[in-house]
């Protein structure tokens, strides 16, 4: 014999209350008595109460009275009856059951007389097969677990068989029926958690008392979870109830566990909090991490209150066994951390569910990427997009003009050649040396890129500077995305960009400067568009960014820099009145890289002839370059195509100047193209090779032509001979890159850039070279530019690239090299040895004359000579060079700049893209309110 | 303004009018090509000079620097009290006692630019009946000998290690058949300061003809190689390592037989070209035009007709690098012989440091220009007295001169600088002396000087730890 009190709580929530009411009265298996609550409601709950159960079954509680409070004053208030079971059924005002609810429940109860505690299937309220959870459980982390996937529908995939229940470690206090014994017995839901986590502690407890609590998952109710779902104001505390779930779900998991169990999950949590509110800063939800903070900081802040509550479960705690095997297994929460990568990469915030009560996840739609809209399989999906075809379709070029840069590599050999020194060493070679001295800043970033390809920095390099085209072509593809609607013209504007004569120019030379410039020239002009176009935060947000990658080029090709603050100066002019906000943007972008490399740029400016050159080794290019030759956007040298090539880009670029639409745009990108071309004409007269300039150029042309070529398809549609005319476009237009990359890879990628150059160190002098011995490396210059004497000192082993950079030795070194290899005799070889020489290397064919004055010196040992190369060790002493004087100054600034780089790279970041609704459009409930 | 822009073709004009300024601009900056500027060497003073005269005992050893500002100064070892000199253009001359160990002279500063020594010997009896002199050799890791070889005579190589270090000496023996495969003639090992006389007879007892090559493992060594054989005795010359073009100079106009040894060292065999550069031009020799030489082996040529009464140089050109040198025989009923080598052209300066003018013998200063006209200064720096006025010497393109040399009866240096602009010149000193037996002879062909270095132009370039690129 049972009887049933159904007890309804209601706080403000008259919205939902009178549903409940009328499916707590509408049961099947009716109540025996019902009480309501009213936690002082300032709507009219506490008279849709009184009209349900009468005025005189309604206790008006305090407005500050939690839940626990609210039910324990109900229960206190009951007459006992003796010789009947009786039940407690605690409803929310926001919770309605379904019709069948009770009665299924005690049926299950009957059936398994020794449960103390039940409770139904929840689903949404307004998403009416939505389930919110089947049972709880908890993970270790103090987070409660439904076990569901986010947004599960309910088509009983969790019920259970045959008889509709499960055992679980803990239901809702939403439709949850308690055994008015057990509830005596364990002292009912504790007060002190007036919201959350009271369903699981309570719970918790009658398990370890050897109580069953089953989810019955016949019986159904529909939970709106309006408090911790913000759609109402909690008066039971001031604090969000996101932070008060948290801080909750960790005292409930401490209360419980067993002492030292505690002792290392308190520890494991601490360290867990740290992270998450490390994340949730990158991710810049600061309030989720203030709250994941404050909730492990209330807790460790408090122990005399966890020491009190532990106090009082002190008997519950011997039952720890029976709970253990309910908790949440390990493996969730790896699927946890899985979630939450995705989460964040899909732009949604790496969690926002710390609070969240149930499994329902509403992530931020994947707007607008269009590589993932599609419900396709993931490799369909990503060659349908031309952007990916593009890519692959530039790889298979890049990889046919580059056939003997990829193949056929000698163990021993090195890639290098032109501008790169022979990529040798690894990702901890290029941090040892930014870390150790002034090393350009560019080191910092290949050594980024390095330790990312697992410390290779061969690779890093090769994907830079021989995936150069590809890469090109797809940031140009993404980058336009913005501004250049038509999508064919998009792909026509990357493809003829990837194979401009700057592209394969670089890859002949081993330009790993403007290789990076290169590549990110399309983002620079799509961040900048931004700056300019958008407002507010994407806007600030585009200038941080570009600041940070405009940096990163500076880094590569100061250069760069020169023509984006020209370019930077008039865009400033000619918008800062236009929009507000952009001057300011504009500081940003071209200040960020001032302060970010500051120490470098002011060696610079000491000396400003290097603005002209780029990262790697000094290349001069003749300064002869054909007019023809700039007007072509052919930058010369190594591996640049025949003029002609770039003809058909010039003949639609200037054909789109007679389309009058975009014709503000249009005169920009033809006035960066001119600007481009004779900031190229004095960089090249300068003798530096106008790689840079010129892409600019290409990329203003080709924006301008880009943005004008919808109208092709509109001729297109149009017929007649404007059907032919737009062919002949076409044609035209698409000559240049099938031309540039049948040519290149006829003629082939390679130039002085080669896949096999020889270590100049001799292996004999990188085995017997003490630290800080160097060696000697001595090569007479070509007879054809001028002859002289060439020299540089390796130190125990091949210069890493940024290495090359460093000025190192006064004229006085100069002199004693010029004299040790004159044959003079006297002092030359010991004031060499004096300084850390330690060994004489010289690549063969070996000049006789450098041979004879060596070997007539005592001072200078032979150790080997063959056609290949020469060796000579220093007989005298050498004292070994100390390196770079231990800088503390060099030691802040890195902190610092490690720091700043942080700080922009998280104001440029995207942000998470939630923004949390509030109070959604409420949909009638009894829409839906289908039977299920 | 805005009428042109949005005018159909406004735009497009504006457009080809800055293209064709942007055009016009790159044309008018265009610089003209211009040939690199080639980093000429400088000039440079050599500072510290070190030379070994490998068997002093009974000969004359002369030593001295070229007139110069003076600093520095020079220490010959002797064997006795070690004598230090630090006047320059000064004559130091000793004949020392028989069974002296190598004379060692080490000169620093200004006495070390240009200083000279050699050691002459004159015997009127017995085996080394004759001139011998050499002149003292600096040591080195690579010296090349061309001579008769140990069947002919005794054949002694003298090998003096003066450094600090040891030096592991390597020796390649050339014969008539070929390159001699010898046991003996590797590792041996000399410490610091020691010195050794090797019987080439006991590395290789059969070559009639021979060209040696001297070389150290580490460290290095002062070689000198002495020939004595029925026909007389003296120094082999050192000659220079094998090349595709040899000059040997200082081919005297007396009488006497001349013979040319030429061997290929590699593994290829050569066909060596021989001209003469003779008084009145440069000529192939009639049915020695072309001379095939066996890979590794070494053959003899009599110039004789066609050399012997006329000063000249051997000019020897072949696609494979060879080394050569040359017997001089003198006059008589018992002969004396000199030899000659291969030697490079004196671009920097000349300096002998031992020349004699009396009325038996006579010093001849031999000057070839087998390429363009060459001009001299020939310098006299006698022991004692005033130093006579320098003669200019011209010689034409392709021709050799010969100046008899007169000097100081007790001894003089010659210094020979060539004249700026000059064409590279060749040279050799020889002397003879008249006895009744017949004619002694010796030879030097001339070396550059040890005045002056050539310092290249350097500068620190990183990018050269790449090989040099060529389109």
């Amino acid at each position: 014999m049972h009887s049933v009190t159904a007890i309804v709580v209601a706080h403000d929530g008259s919205r939902w209350l009178r549903d409940t009411l009328r499916a707590v009265l509408a049961q099947t298996r009716s109540i025996d008595r019902g009480v309501g609550v009213d936690n002082g409601s300032r709507d009219d709950s506490g008279a849709l109460l009184g009209e349900a159960f009468g005025k005189h079954s309604v206790v008006h509680m305090p407005r500050s009275s939690g839940f626990a409070e609210a039910v324990h004053e109900v229960v206190r208030r009951l007459p006992a009856t003796p010789g009947i079971t009786e039940w407690l059924w605690v409803i929310h005002d926001d919770c309605a059951p379904d019709t069948r609810a009770l009665e299924l429940l005690l049926q299950a109860a009957d059936e398994y007389p020794e449960t103390g505690i039940l409770g139904p299937k929840l689903r949404d309220w307004l998403d009416r097969k939505l389930l919110l959870e089947v049972g709880v459980t908890v993970a270790r982390s103090g987070r409660r677990e439904t076990g569901l996937e986010a947004r599960e529908y309910d088509q009983g995939q969790h019920d259970a068989e045959p008889r509709g229940v499960r055992d679980v470690l803990a239901v809702s206090t939403a439709g949850m029926l308690i055994r008015r014994d057990v509830w005596d017995e364990i002292g009912g839901l504790d007060a002190k958690l007036p919201l959350f986590r009271d369903d699981l502690d309570f719970c918790w407890r009658a398990r370890a008392a050897g109580h069953r609590v089953l989810a019955v998952t016949g019986a159904v109710a529909w939970h709106a979870e309006a408090s911790s779902k913000r759609r109402r104001r909690i008066a039971a505390s001031d604090d969000h109830p996101r932070r008060l779930a948290r801080r909750y779900s960790l005292f409930v998991l401490m209360a419980n566990l067993p002492f030292w169990t505690m002792v290392w999950s308190l520890a494991r949590n601490t360290v867990g909090s740290l992270i998450r509110t490390f994340l949730f800063l990158v991710a810049k939800q600061p309030a989720h991490a203030v709250d994941e903070l404050a909730a492990i900081g209330s807790l460790l802040l408090h122990p005399l209150r966890l020491r009190r509550a532990r106090k009082a479960r002190k008997a519950s705690r011997a039952g720890y066994a029976l709970v253990k095997p309910m908790f949440s297994p390990p493996t969730l929460a790896f699927r946890r951390v899985w979630e939450m990568v995705q989460n964040q990469l899909s732009g949604s915030g790496p969690m926002d569910s710390a609070g969240r009560h149930h499994a329902v996840h509403l992530p931020g739609a994947e707007e607008g990427d269009e590589l993932l809209t599609d419900d396709d399989g993931f490799l369909r999906r990503a060659f349908a997009s031309p952007g990916v075809r593009l890519f692959v379709l530039l790889t298979a070029v890049a990889i046919a003009a580059e056939r003997d840069l990829l193949s056929g590599g000698t163990p021993g050999g090195f890639l290098g050649g032109g501008a790169l020194v022979p990529v040798a060493g690894g990702a901890s070679d290029l941090w040892a040396l930014y870390t150790g001295e002034w090393a350009p800043p560019y080191v910092a970033v290949l050594a980024v890129l390095s330790t990312i390809t697992f410390g290779k920095t061969w690779l890093a390099v090769s994907i830079l500077l021989l995936a150069c085209v590809p890469l090109s072509g797809l940031s140009a593809y993404l980058a336009t995305k913005s501004f250049v609607g038509y999508r064919p013209a998009r792909v026509w504007l990357a493809a003829t960009y990837a194979l401009l004569p700057v592209a394969t120019g670089v890859v002949a030379a081993g330009r790993i400067g403007s290789a990076v410039v290169f590549i990110l020239l399309p983002v620079y002009a799509s961040l900048a568009t931004k700056v300019l176009a958008d407002t507010h935060k994407p806007a600030r947000r585009a200038a941080w960014g570009l600041g940070l990658l405009l940096a990163v080029g500076t880094a590569f090709a100061p250069l760069l820099y020169v023509f984006v603050a020209v370019l930077g100066l008039l865009a400033a002019l000619s918008f800062g009145g236009v929009r507000r906000g952009v001057g300011g943007n504009l500081l940003i972008s071209l200040g960020a890289p001032l302060i970010l490399l500051g120490p470098w740029l002011a060696t610079i400016v000491e000396d400003p002839v290097r603005i002209l050159r780029e990262a790697g080794l000094p290349m001069t290019s003749s300064p002869t370059l054909a007019p023809e030759a700039l007007l072509t956007l052919n930058p010369g040298g190594p591996g640049a195509p025949p003029i002609w090539v770039t003809a058909g880009l010039l003949a639609v670029a200037l054909g789109a100047l007679l389309l009058r639409r975009h014709q503000f745009i249009v005169a920009v990108g033809w006035g960066v193209a001119i600007v481009g071309v004779l900031a190229a004409t004095v960089v090249s007269r300068l003798s530096t090779w106008p790689g840079v300039p010129l892409a600019f150029a290409a990329t203003g042309l080709l924006v301008s032509t880009a943005l004008a070529a919808h109208r092709v398809a509109e001729f297109r549609q149009a017929g007649g001979f404007r059907r032919v005319g737009a062919a002949l476009i076409v044609l035209v237009a698409f000559a240049t890159p099938v031309a540039a990359a049948t040519l290149w890879i006829m003629d082939e990628a390679g130039g002085p850039l080669q896949r096999d150059v020889r270590s100049p160190l001799p292996a004999i002098a990188e085995a017997y070279s003490k630290p800080g011995e160097g060696t000697l490396l001595l090569r007479t210059a070509a007879s054809g530019s001028g002859g002289g004497l060439s020299y540089t000192v390796m130190r125990g082993r091949i210069p890493v690239i940024g290495e090359s950079e460093r000025a190192a030795y006064g004229s006085a070194f100069t002199d004693a090299v010029a004299g040790l290899a004159s044959g003079r005799g006297g002092t030359d070889a010991g004031s060499l040895a004096a300084q850390g020489i330690a060994f004489v290397s010289v690549p063969g064919p070996v000049d006789p004359s450098i041979r004879r004055a060596l070997d007539s010196d005592p001072a200078v040992a032979r150790v080997t000579l063959t056609d290949r190369a020469g060796l000579w060790r220093m007989t005298g002493t050498v004292t070994p060079d100390p390196g770079p004087a231990d800088d503390a100054w060099h030691r802040y600034w890195l902190y610092g700049q490690g720091a700043l780089v942080v700080i922009v790279l998280l104001l440029s970041a995207p942000g998470a893209r939630t923004a949390e609704p509030d109070a959604p459009e409420e949909i009638p409930a009894e829409r839906e309110r289908v039977a299920v | 303004m805005r009428r042109l822009i949005e005018n159909r073709f406004g735009m497009l004009a504006l457009v080809l009018i800055a293209l064709v300024a942007v055009y016009g601009v790159a044309y008018a900056t265009r610089p003209a090509p211009v040939a690199p500027v080639k980093a000429e060497p400088v000039k440079t003073p050599i500072a510290a000079v070190s030379t070994v005269c490998p068997d002093p005992g009974g000969a004359m050893v002369t030593a001295v620097t070229p007139p110069n500002a003076g600093g520095g100064q020079t220490l010959i070892e002797d064997g006795g009290k070690p004598v230090t000199m630090d006047e320059p253009g000064k004559l130091w001359q000793k004949t020392l006692p028989a069974g002296t160990d190598p004379v060692q002279v080490h000169a620093t500063g200004a006495m070390a630019t240009g200083l000279e020594a050699a050691q002459t010997r004159r015997a009127l009896s017995g085996e080394a009946r004759g001139l011998s002199g050499v002149r003292c050799v600096d040591p080195g890791a690579d010296a090349w000998f061309v001579g008769p070889g140990p069947a002919a005579g005794d054949i002694r190589l003298h090998l003096a290690n003066v450094e600090s270090a040891p030096a592991d000496v390597a020796l390649v023996v050339y014969s008539g058949e070929g390159q001699v495969i010898a046991e003996r003639a590797n590792g041996l090992i000399l410490k610091p300061g020691e010195h050794r006389t090797v019987d080439l007879k006991k590395v290789a007892p059969s070559p009639l003809i021979m060209a040696l090559n001297v070389s150290t493992g580490r460290g290095r060594v002062a070689a000198a190689v002495e020939a004595t054989t029925p026909e007389g005795v003296d120094w082999l010359p050192q000659t220079t390592e094998p090349a595709k073009r040899v000059v040997v100079p200082g081919v005297p106009g007396s009488a006497g037989r001349r013979e040319l040894y030429v061997a290929a060292p590699g593994d290829q065999d050569a066909v060596v070209q021989i001209k003469a550069v003779l008084k009145d031009g440069s000529y192939a020799l009639e049915n020695r035009e072309d001379v095939e030489v066996p890979a590794g082996s070494v053959v003899t040529v009599d110039l004789s007709t066609g050399v012997t009464g006329q000063p000249a140089a051997i000019v020897l050109t072949s696609e494979i690098p060879v080394v050569a040198g040359l017997k001089i025989v003198g006059t008589g009923s018992r002969t004396d012989v000199a030899y000659t080598a291969g030697a490079p052209s004196i671009d920097l300066g000349s300096v002998v440091a031992d020349a004699r003018s009396t009325k038996a013998v006579t010093s001849r200063l031999i000057l070839s220009a087998p390429d363009k006209a060459a001009a001299v200064t020939v310098t006299l720096l006698p022991r004692e007295g005033e130093a006579p006025a320098p003669i200019e010497v011209e010689i034409p393109a392709q021709r050799t001169k010969e100046i008899i040399l007169k000097g100081s009866a007790k001894g003089f240096s010659v210094v020979v600088t060539p004249k700026p602009g000059s064409g590279p010149v060749y040279g050799g000193r020889v002397m003879e002396e008249r006895t009744s037996g017949g004619q002694f002879v010796t030879a030097q062909p001339l070396a550059v000087a040890r005045t002056w270095t050539l310092v290249p132009k350097a500068g620190e370039a990183p990018s050269i730890v790449l090989p040099p690129y060529s389109s």
